[in-house]
């Protein structure tokens, strides 16, 4: 019965994908999309540039404008990001930034120049998806960067529109200084949209406490994770096998809390002085960590692995005896689920939307270094209550899935068409 | 008129290997040499084509032709570690020089390290065993001291004292010499002062920095014009050129025209008769000898037992004011500061300086001969150099030696090396 109603053709605008990704937007774009196409969706995804991957599950738009176009030494178009590596041709700026699929990288492009792009891309996306307008029923845009684009195909098309909100700039600017122009767009993508999924209640709580969103126009939709690709090998002989091993990853900024964690290896040295804390990511704030680190006194205990993929990153979480997320605001989090997964007990701050789906991990204020010292040191000391909190994590996995969230973002579809 | 004293410092070090956060703990790590790609070995190999081998042979041919040249230098124990390992060959041309008796080797720590800074019992450590190298390489026993980059105080004067030595190299530092001349001798100012020779830093910075600047308004340096400049220094004047053995050939490259510049420099100077050149011993040890008497022995004892003093005029010598270079914080020869900010300055040198030499103990006490190598090695000085972040003039000169992207790089992977050594100690 719902059938009749169900909207299985989808327009959705994206920014980054993997494995050109610089974070958690690629990944979710791609756990969201392959549980929808497998209940059924068919999806058109735009991205602002040329997707060298082989992507078997969805229609892959590149709706690039001709001006950003990068030919390769061999003639023939490639991916930006591709483009600058080697000898090839020096970069344009929007490219560079890009590239790196950086937030804070396009943050230091000329305001003009990045309201410039993201209105051509909308451009692009506008013409393309107007030309496809009878292949979808709506239109689902991931984050700021998608709602001009979004906005205008709404326009061109009259079809109906979802913002999918994975991360706010009130979010990765902590202090309330973040960017007017992103947080205008945000706040005109929201109000333009039929429908507004958040990835969790802390989020939805921003949209209508910041943005002065709707509450009843917004639909909590939890990320899922997806099967790891590697098993995962839990235990201490990956590396530094004779001491307990505290783990922080994620991009070094005032958001993510990076130098709350110094603070809390501070503190934890002096109960556990051969703890080693790795810090992985790389960020605006790693000069001043470094600093920070060194004077106090950290630098053999607190070390720096630097940006880490594929198999280091997993080989730190399986080495992980505690994986700590001390993020300031933080959407969702996916990285403590990715821990979770390799067996690892984490510690998150209540300022992260991931905390809603891992009843079994410890949830602390992100300022909270007693508290979390308490559960580190209590974790390390005691194999069955860190075996416990794995086992509980293990458990919210099972019903953290991109095929609940899939379910989910169905029945907004429908919703969303039903009016 | 002047004499010339000639000083130069070999040294290589042991840089770290590529190891990351993964090999912590791993039995698998070597700190200073990749399993399949040795870089220490690289630059060696570069620099002796450059630099060693030519200048070595110049010197050679310098004492064979010209009866009245004579050097010092220094060569740190990690660098003729480095050669008997990667290039026999240098080993046996310093043999060959040392044989002719005009190249006074100079001491200093095995590992060019700071230990004078931090440990007195592991910076008496590293000139024995520097001094047990010389022994055994070149059969040579040195008599004055020059300690890493020159770094010198009252206090560092004093360790040396202890340790027997005649005389000290060091920086003409204006804060501390004021408007005395650079060219005399000088004594420390500790209760039981050693003689000190001055580094002349413009002429010896004409020869090793300045020498192919474009911009410098002497280039190109010819020998006539340096030559003037030098002798308008008397007959009791001692110029000191002091600079690194690698000026000729690496900083300054053979197309310079550097090597012919002080091969036709020491003939031109040589030629009159009222020119000399002497090496630090010959100045110093007759200082020395006439303020203690030649009895050594006894005086080494005396010394031990002395402190260094407060105030600036030291009792129980006939040695005045105006003859004493008191040095209260540590100098040297580097950058334009002339202290010792090069090396420690930020928290990032700071820190990895006091935990380095905090282990000292645990470290020793393994009697682990590797991991106390291992240790010392992490010692040496160019580890912390590379960490400076003074970014002014002088951080090109950091840069330009520095075999890491930035600054905070060389401390990211040396606090690795540092949680790896710490592991090892569990």
């Amino acid at each position: 019965m719902s059938n009749s109603y169900s909207a299985n053709r989808v327009f959705m605008i994206g920014w980054e994908y993997p494995p050109h990704n610089s974070g958690g937007l690629g990944v979710a774009c791609e756990g969201l999309t392959q549980a929808l196409s497998q209940s059924n969706t068919q999806i058109y995804f735009s991205l602002p540039y040329v997707h060298s991957g082989l992507i078997s599950h969805m229609n892959v738009l590149s709706c690039v404008d001709p001006s950003w176009d990068v030919v390769g030494i061999d003639g023939k178009q490639i991916p930006p990001f591709q483009a600058y590596t080697g000898a090839l041709p020096e970069s344009k700026s929007l490219v560079d930034a890009i590239k790196k699929f950086n937030i804070d990288t396009l943050r230091a492009l000329p305001q003009s120049e990045l309201e410039n792009k993201v209105h051509q891309y909308a451009d692009s996306v506008g013409s393309q998806g107007k030309r496809l307008q009878h292949n979808y029923d709506l239109i689902h845009a991931h984050d700021w960067m998608s709602y001009p684009a979004a906005m205008k195909l709404k326009q061109e098309t009259g079809k109906a529109y979802i913002a999918h909100i994975h991360s706010t700039e009130f979010d990765r600017i902590p202090s309330g200084y973040g960017s007017n122009y992103i947080m205008r767009t945000e706040y005109e993508g929201m109000q333009a949209a039929d429908r507004v999924i958040a990835v969790s209640n802390y989020t939805k709580r921003i949209l209508i406490e910041k943005y002065s969103i709707n509450p009843h126009k917004i639909d909590v939709v939890h990320n899922g994770i997806s099967a790891p690709t590697v098993a995962p090998d839990p235990g201490t002989h990956h590396f530094a096998h004779r001491r307990p091993v505290i783990v922080f990853m994620g991009r070094l900024t005032m958001q993510k809390g990076a130098d709350y964690f110094i603070y809390l290896a501070r503190k934890v040295l002096k109960e556990i002085p051969d703890a080693l804390f790795v810090v992985a990511g790389s960020g605006d704030m790693y000069h001043e960590l470094l600093i920070k680190n060194a004077y106090n006194g950290l630098s053999a205990s607190v070390v720096f692995s630097g940006f880490v993929r594929d198999n280091q990153r997993e080989k730190l979480l399986d080495r992980a005896d505690v994986f700590v997320m001390p993020s300031l605001s933080e959407p969702f989090g996916l990285v403590a689920l990715e821990a979770a997964q390799r067996h690892t007990p984490v510690i998150i701050s209540k300022t992260a939307g991931v905390s809603e789906v891992m009843s079994g991990s410890i949830v602390v204020d992100f300022w909270d270094i007693d508290a979390m010292t308490r559960n580190i040191t209590q974790i390390l000391a005691d194999k069955n209550h860190s075996q416990t909190i794995v086992n509980n994590q293990l458990q919210n996995l099972q019903e953290t899935t991109w095929e609940k969230a899939a379910h989910k973002v169905r029945s907004v579809y429908d919703m969303t068409l039903r009016g | 008129m002047p004499n010339i004293c000639f000083y130069f410092h070999l040294h290589q070090p042991f840089r770290l290997s590529d190891f990351s956060v993964f090999d912590i703990g791993s039995d698998q790590v070597n700190f200073f040499a990749d399993p399949d790609f040795d870089s220490n070995k690289q630059i060696f190999d570069k620099v002796a084509q450059k630099s060693y081998y030519p200048m070595l042979t110049l010197l050679l041919e310098l004492l064979e032709t010209q009866p009245k040249f004579c050097f010092s230098m220094s060569i740190t124990g990690v660098f003729l570690e480095q050669a008997e390992c990667y290039d026999p060959e240098i080993i046996r041309l310093l043999q060959k020089l040392v044989a002719t008796g005009r190249l006074e080797l100079i001491a200093e720590t095995y590992h060019h390290s700071l230990a004078s800074l931090y440990s007195p019992t592991e910076f008496k450590k590293q000139v024995d065993l520097h001094q047990q190298f010389l022994d055994h390489l070149f059969d040579y026993t040195p008599i004055i001291f020059r300690n890493t980059e020159l770094i010198y105080s009252n206090d560092i004067a004093h360790l040396v004292g202890n340790l027997g030595y005649k005389g000290m190299l060091t920086e003409a530092v204006p804060r501390y010499l004021g408007d005395r001349p650079k060219t005399r001798t000088y004594w420390s100012h500790t209760d039981n002062p050693i003689p000190l020779m001055l580094k002349h830093a413009e002429l010896s910075d004409d020869i090793a920095f300045r020498f192919s600047d474009r911009n410098w308004h002497s280039y190109p340096l010819n020998v006539d014009t340096y030559l003037k400049w030098v002798e308008v220094y008397g007959e009791e004047e001692y110029i000191n050129l002091f600079m690194d053995f690698e000026t000729f050939g690496e900083h300054q490259w053979a197309d310079t025209g550097i090597f012919n510049f002080f091969r036709h420099f020491v003939h031109t100077f040589a030629e009159k008769s009222w020119n000399n050149f002497v090496t630090p011993k010959d100045v110093l040890v007759p200082l020395y000898d006439q303020q203690y008497g030649n009895n050594k022995k006894n005086q080494v004892e005396v010394l031990s037992n002395s402190k260094v003093m407060a105030e600036p005029l030291i009792q129980n010598t006939n040695l005045e004011a105006h003859q004493i270079y008191s040095v209260t914080e540590p100098i040297s020869w580097a950058d334009v500061d002339r202290d010792i900010t090069a090396w420690r300055d930020s928290p990032l040198q700071v820190d990895t300086l006091n935990i380095m030499y905090d282990l000292e103990d645990k470290i020793l006490a393994t009697k682990n001969e590797k991991i106390i190598e291992d240790w010392r090695k992490l010692q040496t000085s160019d580890h912390f150099y590379y960490m400076c972040t003074k970014w002014s003039a002088d951080g090109d000169v950091h840069a330009y030696f520095s075999p890491h992207k930035s600054p905070y790089e060389a401390y990211r992977k040396y606090a690795i090396a540092l949680a790896h050594l710490q592991e090892t100690l569990l």
